[in-house]
């Protein structure tokens, strides 16, 4: 089926049918999924899935539908609630399809790897069970396997508008991973680890992914709570995700519109130490966050959200920037074809320093270092910062022993004029992206 | 973007209008499929083809390769939702989604595919490429297709999909205008109306035939409030597998008041102090603790491969002898509540732990079979794209006996819990972390300040243990949307007053020791 012929006769009934502006988002995918447990496949899923979201304006009046139904009988009946759906909208003077203004070319990102739909089952199998008979035979204290998997996808995005946009894009992605289980009893942990990227021949080897998990299982045993104190604390670079996502929900344009978010009065004003840079690129060739253009059909680019440690700009879909008076949206992120593209960051990195994290541990007397996050704890309207967090306590510029149970808490604005050095450990795995940080001094709630 | 693996991690209330079997064998199935939509009518429906007999065949095609067990999973459902914020409303959006899944077993494999095509020749090619996981000797074929009656335990007289947005939108107004009402800090109100109306069948090898038909609705009031640069939220919903006769512009009344009130009790709150203290957990709305910190950990499928705390506890003591849970997916209008889970199996009361003493796990087909169990109607599925796996419905603390205001009075220095808000749990080591919406100190048996920042944290079986008083007013109420290995399901949980020796605080304020 040709789904870009699909997206533009939607957008041209609409336009027939009197809405002023229409906007039409295809997906279409097929997945695979597998799942091994101690050694044995234990399942196999495959499927195709297709989906269309329409946005229509009328009168600056929005109404949105999808529908898994492409049927031409069925599409016609779609458009037309979908306009019906408008009717019952407030006007709002922002309403509209995006400006893009002048806009360069589409370029090809090397996001498709053809030879995926070609690997045999039997390969994919064969990875799966190596990754998970690796991570078993670690260490004698790995005590079970909750499971290994093996996944692939191709999937192709089509926007159309009636200004005139009409792209696509053909993407793949690839994945394995595992998740062992050390300790027995009343001791249990879990650890996992995995490699994702858009071509096969990108991914890590099985034998260090294996290791990965089977060593950040184990050393998670014996881990506990220590007394609520206060001490300077070193952020891992693979648990700073989740603190960094706070960072993120504060930096919305319509909160800072609203004065809902601690940073409404903080552009070109320091938020943070000058150590901390951060920017959204989803241009970087074959990686995994990368798309050639955004949920509303922009051309990616590369943003500085904050630079040495000064606000840059707020994030803005074409909508929100429209209603706030900012002439230049950041990007916006669809989440599948459900819903209308909103304002979002698309791959986040944060730029490295130059010491290295073992450095940064030695420095510290008393310290906690930690490794995983439990939630992501930002109030985005006061900056309240409160999460459950593992990982280990420092002593004497040493690793001393696991710890879990505890929480960290401060407030975002003081934790990010604290961050006191930034190490050179990152590692682009993923679609937020950060080296391992040291923040002078945070709470950590435990035991009294 | 997608990523393929990632280790365990868990996050993160109507009569419905169908006749009994007879109906069902003689009715084209489109009929089933049919709304009482909002102008214009669905006029084409592509389920029309699935008949039992093509339901049948495509079960036997999944069991050429040898399969025990096959099973196909029909779904229709749309979805509604109507907004309002900044004074206008937002949009109404509606969406459908419909599709197959069909699932093949033998054994502890699971082949499964699913497709939005509903062509016969897709769908025969699905049942095969599901079947493909089969590799055994005989070749069986599905048993005759017999309707099941089941229970019904929506209460719904009207379909929330036949209201039209213009008579939802009049709720949304109602509430947005009493929450701006309530006390002019408040700066900012959201309301919301949003259903979800599913018609499934599910057919398997084994000749069961059932359908059902499930209505989800809810309605949401939130506020805001700003005064001297400090902020706060108030959030109340009202929801469950109940229909629309259950929301009127009083209900959003009501809803908008307690929005506000909690907005403005929070405006002055502290911030929390860090360390152990003890807890007192308000009835109805803090069951999200048990579903969370408790239920994940007794769910059949991590029972079975020993992954969770509680796999070999099983007639043993894993909480103080005043504790008993039960998941119950027949309580009449709650969010949780299914007729029969994803499988066709009838759902039921089931008792997790009586007076302290782990009495069973829940269960779907797969790991009952595999435990020489039966199911116990906890299979379910998010959507036609999923398989079913053990989930809970509407999970509770049961009811005790100690006085509610003894229970505080208990209390010289701790936590009034009023409700709980998001959280997860690692089923496997029970850890979990809770945020608090609504919390406030209790001295001296008293509720004083209120706090901002409260993250409830420790792990599921310390905490069964650390219940030392459970009092009678048992509520099950609101509830919200589980997400496990890539499934969210509704679910509800309830809970009477109750007091927690001791849980860690997670908060930004130090103590000086």
């Amino acid at each position: 089926m040709n789904y870009q012929k699909i997206a533009e006769h939607v957008v041209q009934e609409a336009l027939k049918l009197g809405v002023d502006e229409a906007e039409a988002y295809i997906e279409n995918n097929r997945d695979f999924d597998l799942r091994v447990r101690n050694g044995d496949v234990e399942t196999v899923k495959q499927s195709t899935t297709k989906g269309i979201g329409l946005t229509v304006y009328k009168d600056k009046k929005l109404g949105f539908s999808y529908t898994s139904d492409l049927t031409d009988e069925s599409l016609d009946d779609f458009i037309k609630r979908t306009i019906q759906l408008s009717e019952v909208a407030d006007p709002k003077p922002w309403n509209g399809l995006p400006d893009f203004g002048e806009e360069a070319k589409q370029t090809d990102l090397d996001l498709w790897d053809g030879s995926i739909s070609e690997i045999e089952s039997n390969k994919k199998i064969e990875i799966a069970k190596e990754v998970e008979r690796i991570a078993l035979a670690y260490d004698k204290r790995i005590t079970k396997s909750y499971a290994s998997s093996f996944g692939d996808s191709e999937s192709e995005t089509i926007i159309v508008n009636s200004k005139g946009i009409s792209r696509t894009c053909q993407e793949t992605a690839v994945g394995f991973g595992v998740s062992v289980i050390a300790g027995e009893g009343n001791e249990m942990q879990t650890g996992g680890w995995s490699s994702n990227k858009r071509h096969f021949r990108d991914l890590e080897n099985a034998e260090d992914v294996a290791k990965e998990a089977g060593k950040r299982t184990i050393e998670k045993l014996g881990a506990k709570p220590v007394k609520t104190t206060k001490v300077p604390v070193v952020f891992d670079r693979y648990a700073t995700g989740a603190f960094w996502y706070g960072l993120l929900f504060a930096l919305d344009g319509d909160s800072a519109y609203k004065k809902t978010t601690f940073l409404t009065d903080f552009l070109n004003k320091p938020i943070a130490s000058e150590l901390v840079t951060v920017i959204d690129n989803p241009t970087l060739p074959r990686h995994i966050g990368s798309t050639p253009f955004d949920g509303e059909g922009k051309i990616t680019r590369k943003n500085t959200l904050i630079e040495n440690g000064i606000l840059q700009m707020f994030i803005y879909d074409s909508i929100t920037a429209r209603k706030a008076g900012i002439k230049v949206s950041t990007m916006a992120r669809r989440r599948g074809y459900k819903g209308p593209a909103s304002a979002s960051t698309l791959n986040v990195i944060v730029q490295k320093g130059n010491t290295s994290r073992e450095k940064i541990i030695q420095g510290i007397n008393e310290g906690f270092y930690v490794t995983g996050l439990r939630g992501i704890g930002t109030d985005a309207s006061t900056g309240n910062y409160s999460v459950g967090a593992s990982g280990f306590w420092i002593k004497n510029g040493e690793i001393a022993f696991p710890v879990d149970g505890v929480t960290l808490g401060g407030n975002m604005a003081e934790i990010l004029k604290n961050i006191e050095s930034v190490a050179d450990d990152l590692d682009l795995r993923g679609t937020l992206n950060s080296p391992s940080f040291k923040v002078s001094e945070l709470a950590v709630g435990g035991k009294q | 973007m997608k990523k393929y693996f990632q280790p365990i991690k868990r996050r993160e209330f109507i009569k419905k209008g169908m006749a009994g079997g007879t109906v069902i064998a003689t009715a084209p199935l489109w009929k089933l499929f049919s709304y009482s939509l909002p102008a214009p009518d669905i006029n084409s429906n592509p389920l029309s083809d699935l008949d039992k007999d093509t339901l049948k065949k495509l079960l036997t095609i999944g069991l050429q390769n040898g399969g025990e067990f096959a099973e196909v999973y029909v779904e229709y459902t749309v979805q509604n939702s109507i907004g309002l914020d900044e004074n206008k409303i937002r949009a109404a959006s509606r969406g459908v989604d419909m599709g197959v899944g069909i699932r093949v077993v033998q054994g502890e494999k699971t082949g499964y595919a699913h497709s939005d095509d509903l062509s016969l020749e897709k769908l025969k090619e699905t049942a095969r490429v599901a079947g493909l996981i089969a590799s055994g000797e005989i070749k069986r074929e599905s048993a005759a297709l017999k309707e099941k009656d089941i229970p019904d335990y929506y209460l719904v007289k009207t379909s929330p999909d036949g209201i039209i947005p213009q008579d939802k939108a009049k709720l949304l107004w109602k509430g947005n205008e009493v929450a701006r009402a309530y006390d002019k800090r408040i700066n900012q109100v959201g309301v919301g109306f949003s259903d979800i109306n599913k018609k499934i069948i599910i057919a398997n090898s084994e000749g069961v035939f059932v359908t059902d038909h499930q209505t989800i609705s809810r309605l949401m009031v939130s506020a805001s409030a700003l005064e001297n640069g400090k902020r706060s939220r108030g959030y109340a919903y009202k929801g469950g597998t109940l229909g629309y006769e259950h929301y009127d512009v009083q209900t959003a009344e009501e809803l908008a008041k307690e929005a506000g009130r909690i907005a403005m009790a929070m405006l002055p709150a502290e911030d929390a102090p860090a360390g152990e203290y003890p807890v007192v957990l308000a009835k109805g709305d803090c069951g999200t603790f048990f579903h969370e910190a408790i239920g994940h950990s007794l769910e059949g499928d991590g029972a079975r491969r020993k992954t969770t705390c509680f796999w070999d506890k099983k007639g043993e003591a894993i909480a103080s002898e005043i504790v008993s849970l039960a998941d119950d997916g027949t309580v009449p209008g709650a969010r949780g509540s299914i007729n029969v889970d994803d499988e066709g199996t009838p759902s039921q009361k089931n008792i997790l732990i009586q007076d302290g003493t782990c009495t069973g796990f829940l269960y779907d087909k797969l790991n009952a079979k595999l435990m020489n169990t039966k199911s116990t109607g906890n299979g379910r599925r998010e959507s036609y794209q999923h398989y079913p796996i053990p989930r809970m419905t509407n999970t509770y603390l049961m009811a005790g006996k100690d006085d509610p205001e003894d229970i505080l009075k208990s209390v010289k220095r701790g936590i009034y819990i009023a409700r709980i808000g998001g959280g997860n749990v690692s089923p496997t080591t029970g850890r979990f972390v809770f945020q608090v919406p609504e919390g406030y100190m209790i001295e001296d048996g008293k509720i004083t300040t209120p706090l901002k920042g409260i993250q409830l944290m420790g792990n599921g079986p310390d905490v069964l243990m650390n219940i030392t008083m459970v009092g009678p007013d048992l509520e099950i109420w609101g509830g919200g949307t589980c997400g496990k290995s890539g499934q969210g399901k509704p679910v509800s949980d309830g809970n009477p007053t109750l007091k927690v020796a001791k849980v860690t605080i997670g908060g930004a304020k130090i103590q000086s020791s």
